[in-house]
């Protein structure tokens, strides 16, 4: 078509904007600082603003808004050059000192986990966050950050892990014990 | 509670699926084998918990900030001001494109009308020509209307009549190297057309001068069209059964020169014998 229709401010703001909420958050978490997450955010509302007649109504809009945010995002971490390589947690030690399923405290507060998460390399906290967080389904992941399947599964089993290790030294490192040693704990008592 | 070791090989399996059980991503019958191990095994109970746990207050920690409502302000002032417009640029991109695709058209416009013109041109100027070389292929080359030994000139110009008599001269001073058998007034069969026809020998071959009446025929102005200009007279020419024929017109009437000689050649005896054929046929009308 030659023409487009023409579409209203009003009937995107009504779409979109309601995944406001959740694209800052996401973005926040991804970038390096609260300006970068504005601009991004920002950005992606622009751009699917633009491209809103090719969008059909009844699909799924927030896929779609996070689909754009990730093509932005990495464009823009391109520019940052500062996330973590993929390459270092791909060793086969790495895998084996995560695979040690470190305990957990019970008492940790929203920051300390915004601490660890921020610890864990982007390409697996990504993954994390739209899994776990945004309960988007492996697929959905896959499509969103065009990887395969495969990469997918085995990058959310990575980054969860990363993560667990990291709230385990920051608790440790409060002086929290785990439920387990908690539980230990009690019981020689 | 039948607890089973940590290390056991099943467990190992079940930890394998925790990740995807966890996101509700495993098949039913796996769900419910795992399902099963749980309520016997308390250490992947509580590795369940733990991981579940670790996503709660992830969950909750992601989705405790507060989006700034400044930012949402302004994205909404923003989309405002950049309304898509037909194409999805800017007003002045949508201009320039719009402004393009007209002059895209009226250009495609022109080319297409002017390559139309000029295909109508060839068609009518071939079928002007073709006048030519059927009178020479019937009544020449088919009919055989000449004699082997050229007939006197005050016969040709007795068949000529006082008309065109004098064009006898013109054509065999213009025409060196041929010389001219026979030349009469004749007709196609079936049509109420009539001819002066110069029929020459010369190179080998048998070369015809054709003179006719426009009778409304008339041959399409323009470069495109001629092929030389001989003179003041613009001459066309064609290839049309098996013949090489040189047309032009003159006031009143039409001219052909056809034979079987290569075009080139053909042309060069149409531009030395159309300028003073021309001269002669304008003072006859």
């Amino acid at each position: 078509m030659f023409f487009r229709p023409k579409v209203r401010v009003e009937d995107f703001e009504a779409t979109a904007m309601v995944h406001f909420p959740a694209l800052y958050r996401t973005a926040r978490l991804l970038a390096q600082e609260t300006a970068e997450a504005e601009d991004l955010v920002q950005e992606v509302y622009l751009e699917a603003w633009k491209s809103f007649h090719r969008f059909e109504a009844g699909t799924n809009c927030r896929a779609w808004l996070f689909k754009i945010l990730f093509h932005r995002l990495h464009h823009f971490r391109r520019r940052w050059a500062k996330a973590a390589k993929v390459e270092a947690f791909d060793k086969p030690e790495d895998q084996e000192s995560i695979a040690a399923e470190p305990p957990v405290p019970q008492e940790i507060h929203d920051e300390d986990v915004l601490g660890a998460l921020e610890k864990v390399p982007a390409e697996f906290r990504e993954v994390v966050l739209l899994a776990d967080v945004q309960e988007f389904s492996y697929k959905e992941v896959a499509d969103t950050l065009k990887l395969p399947l495969g990469t997918v599964m085995s990058r959310l089993s990575r980054g969860r892990k990363l993560l667990r290790r990291e709230l385990a030294e920051i608790a440790s490192s409060y002086g929290i014990k785990s439920a387990k040693d908690q539980a230990s704990t009690g019981e020689s008592a | 509670m039948n607890v089973l070791n940590f290390d056991s090989r099943q467990c190992e399996g079940i930890h394998r699926h925790l990740d995807a059980y966890l996101s509700n991503e495993l098949l039913v019958e796996t769900t419910s084998e795992i399902l099963r191990h749980l309520e016997t095994c308390e250490a992947c109970t509580r590795e369940l918990e733990t991981r579940t746990r670790v996503r709660d207050l992830l969950r909750r920690a992601a989705t405790s900030q507060i989006p700034p409502e400044e930012l949402r302000l302004s994205i909404e002032r923003r989309l405002r001001e950049t309304q898509p417009g037909a194409w999805g640029g800017s007003r002045q991109l949508n201009w320039a494109v719009a402004l393009a695709g007209i002059v895209v058209i009226v250009l495609g416009g022109i080319v297409a009308h002017e390559w139309v013109r000029v295909l109508r041109g060839r068609k009518i100027v071939a079928g002007v020509l073709a006048l030519g070389v059927a009178d020479h292929v019937q009544c020449a080359i088919k009919g055989h209307n000449y004699p082997e030994v050229a007939n006197p000139p005050e016969v040709l110009r007795k068949k000529l009549g006082p008309q065109y008599a004098g064009l006898l001269e013109v054509v065999q001073q213009n025409l060196p190297g041929f010389e001219v058998l026979e030349a009469h007034i004749c007709s196609i069969p079936g049509s109420s057309r009539k001819y002066v026809h110069f029929i020459t020998r010369g190179r080998g071959t048998i070369l015809s001068v054709i003179l006719t009446k426009k009778d409304g025929a008339r041959l399409p102005s323009g470069g495109a069209f001629r092929s030389v200009v001989a003179g003041h007279v613009n001459l066309y020419e064609a290839h049309q059964q098996g013949m090489n024929v040189a047309g032009f017109e003159s006031r009143g009437y039409l001219g052909f020169v056809v034979s079987d000689l290569e075009t080139n050649t053909t042309l060069q005896i149409a531009d030395q014998l159309v300028p003073p054929l021309n001269a002669a046929l304008q003072e006859i009308s």
